[in-house]
């Protein structure tokens, strides 16, 4: 039996250290914490953890300053900051960053434990992951996220900005069923006042845009009943010139 | 305002009075007796002494009225300010209070889930309050964060089909309805056809989709089973207006005023699940896209909310 995934859990409120080491403990992972971003690098360089959850707002060292310290040194175990990606600043932030996913406080600990699974699930071991990647690859899909641009074979792809800030996240998330709800939260920052209509509308345009059967899938799988997942297989790739759409 | 006018107008007047002064004081000093001896017929002096008092008048008149509006101009510009920095301070005050109530809250969700239920019923009914309350205050806390946000995040702009967003809107409280195994209720929507469709807006199709489902569940939340519930679209003046018309318990006068503030609920709405956001975010959608949300209500009767979004443009 393989041994169970090292978490190290970074927050400078110990309540919640408290109750999250537990219940991350009793779902089958192994858990250390540290109260600020120094200590979670001694921690680490002592006892090199699969993953980081860490919080962004901290004394000493910051969740986002953590991670660029880990990934200059080349260290590109996963972390999971625990604030809120979507808007503009901060998704050019998560790039350059390099943080693998996030989760806005405050959050259902189900749904950490779910993330953390997902990104130990697509981790490859010292390889930077897919959400540092500046270019994303899947079949003759494109996308530049530095510059905003989705190539299609080639073609630039016009799609507005929350359709091309969803396929971003599909992307980066590939084979993973995502649900409305989560889609939702993540992208739009609403949690319980909507329907989830708002996505689906978006998964039509990606879809149209793309040119994409939703019957036979390329890219975009519809999971009746839960959402919806990334079925492409999807690489870093390089940048290619081309006009700015 | 500018006081300038005013004052150069005082200052010619005095230099006259000044220059008139100084020449009598000048012809009296002389010791000269002078006088000024004029041969005008009577209705001629009348006549010319008439208009000199009327064009006096006028002037004065004219003066008070610009300086009225000047005044007039201030004040609005001050309520204005007054209000820019109300909405600032409260922006403030949510975001201090997301802060302050996140670690908390993620806490107590936290501890919850660590902490096994057991099998004594009193316990696992206990800790499912728990996490079921905690996860309200939760989507609470992330709302209320999302709606001070709105007000001051760049929206989309795109081209936005109103029509279609209101028949979607009706469509997805229907189908919640039929979801929750409620009966289904009974929206009429009325949209024009003719001599002109509904105009579209610029703007963000996500949010004024919110904003109008708000309204429709709403309407459909508080109105008696199987009594109608209006959603009409028309055009008037250069502005797209969708109204949401109800036949619920309508809002007592003294509420009215406060109805468009986040976490307002009504003493009569008390009883009906909700978090209290949904009229603030139709107040920051329509306010974001250049437009406003008003409402009238009857007690006994019913309400209706109206949505006014300038037609194809937006902020």
């Amino acid at each position: 039996m393989r041994d169970p995934a090292h978490v190290l859990l970074v927050d400078d409120e110990q309540a919640i250290l408290d109750g999250l080491a537990p219940f991350l403990e009793r779902s089958g992972l192994r858990v250390s914490t540290a109260g600020d971003g120094a200590q979670a690098l001694t921690a680490h360089a002592a006892q090199p953890a699969d993953i980081l959850v860490c919080d962004v707002l901290m004394p000493r060292l910051d969740g986002r300053s953590l991670v660029r310290r880990l990934r200059a040194d080349g260290d590109w175990t996963p972390v999971v900051l625990l604030t809120q990606v979507g808007e503009s600043y901060e998704r050019s932030a998560a790039l350059e960053e390099g943080a693998d996913d996030y989760l806005n406080k405050p959050f259902d600990p189900q749904e950490l434990l779910a993330r953390v699974r997902a990104v130990l699930r697509r981790a490859v071991p010292g390889q930077p992951s897919l959400a540092a990647a500046s270019t994303l690859v899947s079949g003759d899909l494109q996308v530049d996220r530095a510059a905003r641009r989705v190539l299609l074979a080639g073609v630039p792809v016009a799609l507005t900005p929350r359709a091309s800030l969803l396929l971003d996240y599909l992307m980066t998330h590939p084979g993973e069923l995502l649900t409305r709800e989560r889609l939702l939260s993540a992208l739009w920052g609403f949690e319980s006042m909507v329907t989830t209509r708002a996505v689906d509308h978006r998964i039509a345009e990606i879809r149209r845009a793309l040119g994409d059967d939703p019957a036979a899938p390329r890219f975009v799988e519809t999971v009746p009943h839960a959402g919806y997942r990334f079925c492409g297989p999807v690489t870093r790739g390089v940048p290619t010139s081309g006009p700015r759409t | 305002m500018s006081p300038a006018p005013t004052r150069r107008w005082w200052a010619a007047a005095l230099a006259v009075t000044l220059v008139g002064l100084v020449a009598g004081a000048g012809v009296a000093l002389s010791g000269r007796a002078l006088l000024v001896v004029t041969t005008t017929r009577l209705p001629v002096a009348l006549a010319v002494g008439g208009l000199a008092l009327g064009a006096a008048v006028l002037g004065v008149g004219a003066l008070r009225a610009r300086r009225a509006a000047a005044l007039a101009v201030a004040l609005a510009g001050a309520e204005d300010a007054g209000r820019a920095d109300e909405r600032a301070r409260h922006r403030r005050f949510l975001a201090r209070l997301d802060h302050e109530l996140k670690n908390p809250v993620t806490a107590i969700r936290a501890a919850a889930a660590g902490l096994p239920p057991g099998d004594d019923p009193a316990a696992v009914r206990a800790h499912a309050t728990l996490d079921a309350q905690a996860g309200r205050l939760a989507h609470l806390v992330a709302d209320l964060r999302k709606l001070a946000e709105l007000e001051t995040q760049p929206i989309e702009q795109e081209d936005v089909d109103v029509a279609q967003v209101v028949r979607d809107a009706v469509d997805d409280v229907c189908a919640q309805a039929a979801a929750g195994g409620r009966p289904a209720p009974a929206v009429r929507i009325t949209l024009p056809t003719v001599p002109w469709p509904l105009p579209h807006v610029r703007g963000d199709v996500d949010l004024l989709y919110l904003a109008v489902v708000n309204l429709v569940g709403n309407a459909v939340k508080f109105s008696p089973p199987g009594t109608p519930v209006e959603v009409r679209g028309s055009d008037e003046d250069g502005a797209v207006v969708v109204e949401v018309a109800d036949s619920g318990p309508g809002i007592p006068d003294d509420e009215v005023g406060v109805v468009f503030d986040e976490l307002a609920r009504g003493r009569d709405a008390r009883g009906t699940p909700g978090s209290g956001l949904g009229l603030a975010l139709v107040r920051v959608v329509a306010e974001r896209h250049g437009g406003r949300a008003t409402l009238r209500s009857r007690v006994g009767h019913g309400t209706v909310v109206r949505l006014l979004l300038p037609a194809g443009a937006a902020r």
